[in-house]
């Protein structure tokens, strides 16, 4: 079976814009979410945000840019940078070779909420026509392919919290099946809209202060905006022509819970049936995982049946494994936080740390893995699980190797 | 004629970002300035509020030249 290596990283988030500037903030175990400043958020239970500011799209022509939202201009910046990074010109490849798979779950709301409001004020005169594929969860992997020439198998998951990690389980599919030989995969989301805050917040898993994933007193998530897209190919391609390799994905399975419209599985049994997919898809047995990063949504039941999927399948040695939720540190980019786990699981081994779970101060009996909390640690982690969860019991967990 | 027609240009420039000196009137809409439908539907919009003038569906399309759109306009200046 071909092995998918990840060549290239694009990254924007709250943390950073680019991995230099991402991976020097999240080792030290910052803060990035603040005060909603984009609108008056005075009214909403939350009123914070990770944001990603000093956007650079300088490479986008405001012909293109009046015509997207912000969702596919930060999807547009992260592939910029992951084919730099990849050392990878798509000009002089096959371009039904190269497919795009990203995760989103809200569409492009800040455009389609300004537009509405137009609508309803001006009439249909004062709509942009841009509007009706600007709005859309797919819009990311239109405007990608055109501005690149991609015309490969590409597709656009919407898995609620899970779609980047579905989009990159998916791509690495079609790579292994030989359908791709390169495919960009991730996620994008851009949840910090008057209109899309309001519905994040009547869900009820939103918190109204600190993101304290597995502490006794947490109280939600924070929304999070930005974009996350790697390059992933062949790993004989990737060696042949000398590319810089990440990590191998190894394996990839999901599940659903099927219990709820919005709450997990209470004893976390679906998630545990797509953790233990996954082992068996990369051959793995628990003791081989050195690190998981966590989803970590810091909702009352999240947090326990996270931890009990964990227990389920890793037995005693899941109190020994160390379990971060990064994302604490970003805001929770929904179907874009998969890809942006992704990305600082790679450049966490990389550099031979594991990132923490900020914010931590209590602990909770039922949660009581070892979260990693506050600071990073120094340790060689060669294996790692990625978990991605969404409402209504969606679960995706990633496994990935140090090259 | 004239004027409009540099005016049109001015205009063409800013909606597609471009140089005025980039603006050949024989320029067609959809070949040479890759318009497509959409910014058809807001090049119309946008040339009624500059011109104050009313335009029915299909008086511009994509297959205009540059040269075809001054003359729509400049015909309802009269």
């Amino acid at each position: 079976m071909r092995q998918v290596a990840v060549t290239g990283v694009g990254i924007v988030a709250p943390p950073g814009v680019g991995k230099e500037e991402f991976w020097q903030n999240i080792k030290e175990g910052k803060s990035f979410v603040s005060p909603i400043t984009r609108f008056d958020a005075s009214a909403y239970p939350s009123q914070v945000a990770g944001q990603v500011k000093d956007l650079d799209s300088s490479h986008l022509s405001r012909r293109l840019l009046k015509k997207m939202d912000r969702f596919s201009v930060m999807a547009l910046v992260a592939t910029e940078q992951t084919l730099k990074d990849a050392g990878i010109d798509l000009v002089k490849e096959d371009p039904y070779s190269v497919g795009v798979f990203l995760g989103n779950t809200l569409g492009g709301w800040l455009y389609a909420e300004t537009e509405l409001r137009d609508l309803y004020q001006e009439g249909r005169n004062g709509v942009s026509p841009y509007n009706a594929s600007a709005w859309f969860a797919a819009a990311p992997q239109g405007h990608i392919s055109i501005y690149y020439g991609i015309k490969g198998y590409s597709k656009t998951v919407v898995a609620d919290r899970a779609g980047a990690l579905m989009a990159i389980g998916y791509a690495v599919r079609v790579i292994r099946n030989k359908k791709a030989a390169i495919a960009l995969a991730g996620g994008t989301e851009a949840p910090v809209t008057p209109y899309a805050l309001l519905c994040c917040s009547t869900e009820g898993s939103l918190s109204q202060g600190p993101y304290r994933p597995f502490d006794k007193e947490r109280n939600g998530f924070v929304i999070g905006e930005g974009a996350a897209i790697v390059t992933l190919e062949d790993m004989e391609s990737a060696r042949s022509r000398g590319a810089t390799v990440y990590g191998v994905i190894t394996g990839f399975g999901t599940s659903c819970d099927g219990t709820h419209r919005i709450m997990p599985d209470q004893d976390g049994r679906g998630l545990a049936r797509a953790i233990k997919t996954t082992l068996d898809s990369a051959g793995y047995q628990p003791g081989d995982i050195d690190y998981i990063c966590a989803d970590g949504a810091a909702t009352e039941l999240g947090d326990v049946s996270e931890t009990r999927a964990i227990k389920e399948v890793f037995g005693s040695y899941a109190l020994e494994v160390p379990v971060s939720a990064p994302k604490s540190m970003s805001g929770h980019l929904l179907g874009a936080s998969g890809a942006v786990d992704l990305v600082g699981t790679l450049l966490a081994m990389q550099e031979g740390v594991i990132l923490p779970t900020i914010n931590y101060r209590t602990e909770d009996p039922e949660c009581d893995l070892d979260c990693v909390p506050n600071k990073s640690r120094p340790k060689e982690v060669n294996r790692a699980l990625i978990i991605s969860r969404g409402r209504g019991g969606i679960n995706a967990v990633l496994a990935i190797e140090r090259s | 004629m004239a004027n409009i027609e540099e005016r049109m240009k001015e205009f063409f420039a800013g909606f597609l970002d471009m140089e005025p000196a980039e603006i050949a009137s024989q320029a067609n809409l959809r070949d040479d300035l890759e318009m497509d439908s959409t910014e058809i539907v807001e090049l119309v919009v946008a040339l009624e509020k500059e011109f104050n003038i009313q335009l029915k569906d299909g008086e511009i399309t994509n297959r205009n030249c540059v040269s075809d759109v001054v003359k729509t306009v400049g015909d309802k200046l009269g």
